[in-house]
């Protein structure tokens, strides 16, 4: 089982979002002041949606060797401090979000399997809902996802570090399934790169 | 000069709006965490937007009683809690796609045009959707807005010495996601109330150079 560290802004509800499963046991670390989380213990980070950058930014260098050590981060937030090997947030309000449109792009490892991206696309009929901005990707990273205007939203980053990171474009994902119904495509996203992570290591340590 | 302060806990939407050049001369970001008197001394306003971090603003909350009670203006949106406010917030779900499934019902049933954050708008200017409700104000509260089960959407007091303005819309936050056109009209209007200064009446836009490494943080 993976042992994952979920970063909390305080916002409410967001353990709501992330539960412990068959895959992933999650550990809450609140920001304070004084954040310094010790990431040795864990396989994976999780800067979820609504994060602090500016406290992510003060451990940065932690995250860097965190992630030389083969361990994976999940960034689905708008990382507009430079806090994220190889690859930076940007936002961008220059398109309508009434044209935006994702695209699938490279997809080594499958996840964007069993993916609806209409599920993304739309939201009771709007478009433009999920992602803000884009991602400037680092070079030979895997865009998994582009918009409109073949800018990355979706990045899977096996490159810039000899870990793994999934980073979205602000666009949300979750780790969460409601009864009886059928897991969305923030929790497909999700979970394919969990099972990833599960089941293989990085290319570089293989 | 600045004359607002938007306490902000490193959420990108919060820097987005703040860091835009419409607005970056009159809000200064405050991070939460480093919050103290001197840092705001010498503005006339604080701006606490939605998915701020409660727990320590409860830790920090004399710093803003001390400011209203200097006659100051504050400004709260989205979530709160009774740990530093005297004032019942409680969540509901939130509807953003009334205006497409059913336009004659929005999340606001009755507002206030006479405030002066609310002259001049339209109803869908004046509401896009909310965050919860208030089902308890203080008893000194003017409610500015209401929806249609008589829920508070937007109150105000002068209780503090200054003036509190509470809402459960996201100006500050929904403007930064840039994903709800007409928003310029309301947080205009919210930044003239609070400062005074009157912004540039046109669309807000990013500035790129101030992502990365070039964050203003």
């Amino acid at each position: 089982m993976l042992q994952a560290l979920l970063i909390s802004n305080g916002l409410v509800g967001l353990n709501k979002y992330y539960v412990s499963n068959e895959l992933v046991q999650y550990t809450t670390c609140l920001i304070t002041k004084d954040f310094n989380p010790d990431l040795t213990p864990y396989d994976l980070l999780v800067v979820p949606n609504g994060s602090d950058h500016v406290a992510m930014l003060k451990i940065k260098n932690h995250v860097r060797a965190f992630l030389d050590a083969g361990k994976a981060l999940v960034c689905c937030d708008g990382f507009f401090t430079a806090w994220v090997p190889g690859n930076q947030w940007v936002m961008d309000n220059s398109r309508r979000t009434q044209d935006v449109r994702y695209a699938a792009g490279t997809d080594r490892h499958g996840l964007l399997q069993n993916l609806d991206l209409d599920e993304l696309n739309f939201s009771h009929g709007m478009s433009g809902w999920w992602a803000c901005g884009y991602i400037q990707a680092a070079p030979d990273a895997d865009v998994l996802l582009a918009d409109t205007w073949q800018r990355p939203i979706a990045v899977l980053d096996e490159v810039s570090t000899a870990g793994r990171m999934l980073l979205t474009a602000s666009g949300p994902l979750v780790d969460v399934t409601y009864a009886g119904l059928s897991d969305s495509a923030l929790v497909t996203l999700y979970r394919n790169f969990i099972w990833l992570l599960s089941t293989s290591i990085v290319p570089a340590h293989g | 000069m600045a004359k607002i302060g938007l306490i902000f806990n490193g959420v990108w939407s919060h820097y987005a709006m703040a860091t835009a050049p419409k607005y970056r001369d009159l809000y200064r970001l405050l991070y939460v965490h480093d919050l103290d008197t001197n840092a705001m001394s010498d503005l006339d306003a604080l701006a606490i937007p939605f998915q701020s971090n409660q727990a320590v603003l409860t830790e920090k909350k004399a710093i803003i009683y001390d400011f209203l009670r200097a006659g100051k203006k504050v400004f709260l949106e989205g979530d709160s809690s009774t740990a530093w406010l005297d004032a019942q917030w409680e969540d509901r779900p939130v509807n953003n796609y009334w205006w497409v499934t059913d336009p004659t019902h929005p999340p606001v049933s009755d507002t206030n045009y006479n405030h002066p954050v609310y002259q001049g708008l339209s109803p869908r200017q004046a509401c896009w959707h909310t965050h919860g409700v208030y089902t308890r104000v203080p008893t000194s509260a003017e409610i500015l807005q209401t929806n249609d089960l008589g829920d508070v959407i937007t109150w105000q007091t002068h209780e503090y010495g200054g003036t509190l303005l509470a809402t459960t819309l996201d100006p500050i936050v929904e403007h930064g996601v840039q994903q709800i056109t007409h928003l310029d009209n309301y947080v205009d209007r919210l930044t003239a109330w609070l400062s005074g200064v009157q912004p540039v009446p046109e669309r807000m836009t990013i500035d790129t150079t101030v992502y990365g490494e070039g964050a203003l943080v």
